[in-house]
């Protein structure tokens, strides 16, 4: 019996010490020791990542992480493996702050609420919640949702929107919300009739919309319910890696880089055309610092 | 050594988590419990099937058990969820899916309840095999019919040598409706993720959920237990102590 309490107790022991491993140095550091570019990215948010026909992560956010990818190898002048991890609303923050992933290139909200537990990039997108409904469907805005059936991702700033909404009795009777874990989830959901409307951030609907079967049977309803700023995530406290990171970002939108994987993704001939707004074109030339 | 880490407990029982995880809690209690006992229904039945001398009988019922044990549960409940009602006529459909309360519970009731009861008939054909052939032809040469012998000899006896393997997929049934939440279902895994999202407390909010399941299966394990005891007949199957 005691050899058993013994070695359980060691067991224990040796768990505790393998925990505060991730606590020390910073993530450059950590990068240049292990050699390794962890990166989390989504596989159903188009088209920022989302899993192409060769079962292959691709999308504006991953392009972008493999800029970074190279600048990182020139900073260290050796070459670093790149690993992409998958990530969804719920797991993404947990991730990076437990140091499973240096970064989370997704298309992830900027609140001040999650700066509590982790740091965020440079603003690389903006969107709102908007709700995706079938044509016909009557559904104009967030004021035609009482008693209808809303989907949303679990953990994603539009669920909290919708939540909030119903709490405070803007949607009233209440709008029935059914929270699933990724947004291919939700579409397949609306697609089959479970669901009036499912709710994100518009330029996700937008890409759901372009790689439907069908795109001409939805459409995205609603003004903008929330401002959604888009930003890579990063651990708190580690300005050396958020520094470079930032700096990496505002070369690319001074060099043109940024213009380009916009247009692959988002231009005319893009997955999901959708042109730059004036807003976020002026936006982002305050946003480069010299 | 010291934890870089803040424990913050309270966050489990503040408003409005609190309500949350008590809501996740008594979900998972009543689909764990419907579920089993619609489980055990199906399961005695088909189970019977299984080890009747009619052939058509036998296959039917091997058919359902084989089909049902061999794919992942997951994947047979998104099955039931998004692809099932398809056969239905349009009208149906629509009506299952945005007038019937709670859709996504009572789906994942069909789902689990199935799944489970392939692996119940499984124990009870292993449970009737198990007893001695005499058994059945003392029943058959005092007159009974096969139909009273299985209920007055077999099921009686396949029960109580079932006992503890039943109450392990009992058990299973509670621990596999966790999987309810990816289909919507507002049960206590779910409820542990939505209090980890909100306050980002994900060491509390996940020893929360090991401690609801843990304390729900001891419960069970104690009641079966229970169950045992009032249920034996003394003598009839041989004990370790």
């Amino acid at each position: 019996m005691k050899k058993i309490y013994l070695g359980l107790l060691t067991g224990f022991l040796a768990l505790c010490f393998v925990a505060p491993v991730f606590a020390q140095g910073g993530t450059l550091e950590k990068i240049a020791k292990s050699g390794e570019f962890t990166v989390g990215v989504r596989d159903g948010a188009i088209p920022f990542g989302f899993i192409s026909k060769d079962n292959e992560h691709v999308g504006f956010s991953v392009d972008v992480a493999k800029e970074f990818h190279k600048a990182l190898e020139k900073k260290f002048g050796k070459s670093l493996k790149f690993t992409l991890k998958t990530t969804n609303p719920k797991t993404r923050i947990p991730l990076v702050s437990n140091g499973t992933i240096d970064i989370e290139c997704g298309s992830t909200t900027h609140t001040v609420e999650r700066e509590e537990t982790v740091d965020f990039t440079i603003t690389v997108f903006m969107t709102g919640t908007q709700l995706l409904v079938k044509k016909g469907s009557g559904i104009k805005s967030y004021k035609d949702l009482p008693g209808k059936k809303v989907g949303a991702a679990q953990g994603s700033t539009n669920e909290k929107a919708i939540r909030d909404l119903n709490d405070k009795g803007e949607i009233k009777p209440a709008a029935n919300l059914v929270v699933y874990q990724e947004h291919s989830q939700g579409f397949l959901a609306l697609e089959r009739g479970i669901l009036d409307a499912y709710c994100t951030d518009g330029i996700l609907l937008a890409g759901m919309r372009a790689k439907a079967p069908n795109p001409d049977q939805y459409e995205v309803a609603g003004g903008f319910i929330t401002y959604d700023p888009y930003a890579y995530i990063v651990r708190e406290n580690d300005s050396k890696f958020r520094d470079f990171i930032n700096i990496e970002i505002i070369k690319m939108i001074k060099d043109g880089r940024y213009a380009q994987i916009y247009d692959k993704w988002l231009g005319p001939n893009g997955v999901v055309p959708y042109p730059m707004s004036e807003e976020f074109k002026i936006f982002q030339k305050l946003e480069a610092w010299p | 050594m010291t934890f870089a880490y803040e424990f913050r407990w309270s966050v489990l029982w503040q408003h409005p988590y609190g309500e949350w995880m008590l809501q996740g809690i008594w979900t998972t209690l009543t689909l764990g419990t419907i579920c089993w006992f619609l489980a055990l229904l199906l399961g005695i039945i088909v189970g019977t099937f299984r080890v009747t001398p009619w052939r058509p009988l036998r296959i039917l019922a091997t058919a359902y058990t084989e089909l049902f044990r061999d794919i992942p549960l997951l994947v047979q409940l998104f099955f039931w969820y998004f692809a099932a009602p398809r056969v239905l006529p349009a009208a149906i459909e629509q009506y299952l899916y945005r007038q019937v309360p709670n859709v996504e519970f009572w789906v994942v009731v069909i789902g689990l309840s199935i799944y489970t009861s392939s692996r119940v008939a499984e124990q009870i054909r292993s449970g009737v095999q198990s007893i001695p052939p005499d058994q059945f032809f003392a029943a058959l040469s005092t007159g009974l019919t096969h139909f009273q012998m299985y209920r007055y000899v077999t099921i009686p006896l396949a029960i109580r040598i079932m006992i503890p393997p039943l109450t392990t997929e009992f058990l299973t049934t509670f621990k596999n409706t966790s999987l309810a939440m990816t289909v919507g279902v507002l049960e206590a895994t779910f409820m542990s993720q939505q209090i980890e999202a909100y306050t980002f407390r994900g060491l509390e909010a996940t020893t929360a959920a090991c401690l609801v399941y843990l304390v729900i299966t001891m419960l069970v394990v104690l009641l079966m237990g229970f169950v045992e005891k009032k249920l034996a007949v003394p003598g009839l199957i041989a004990r370790g102590r």
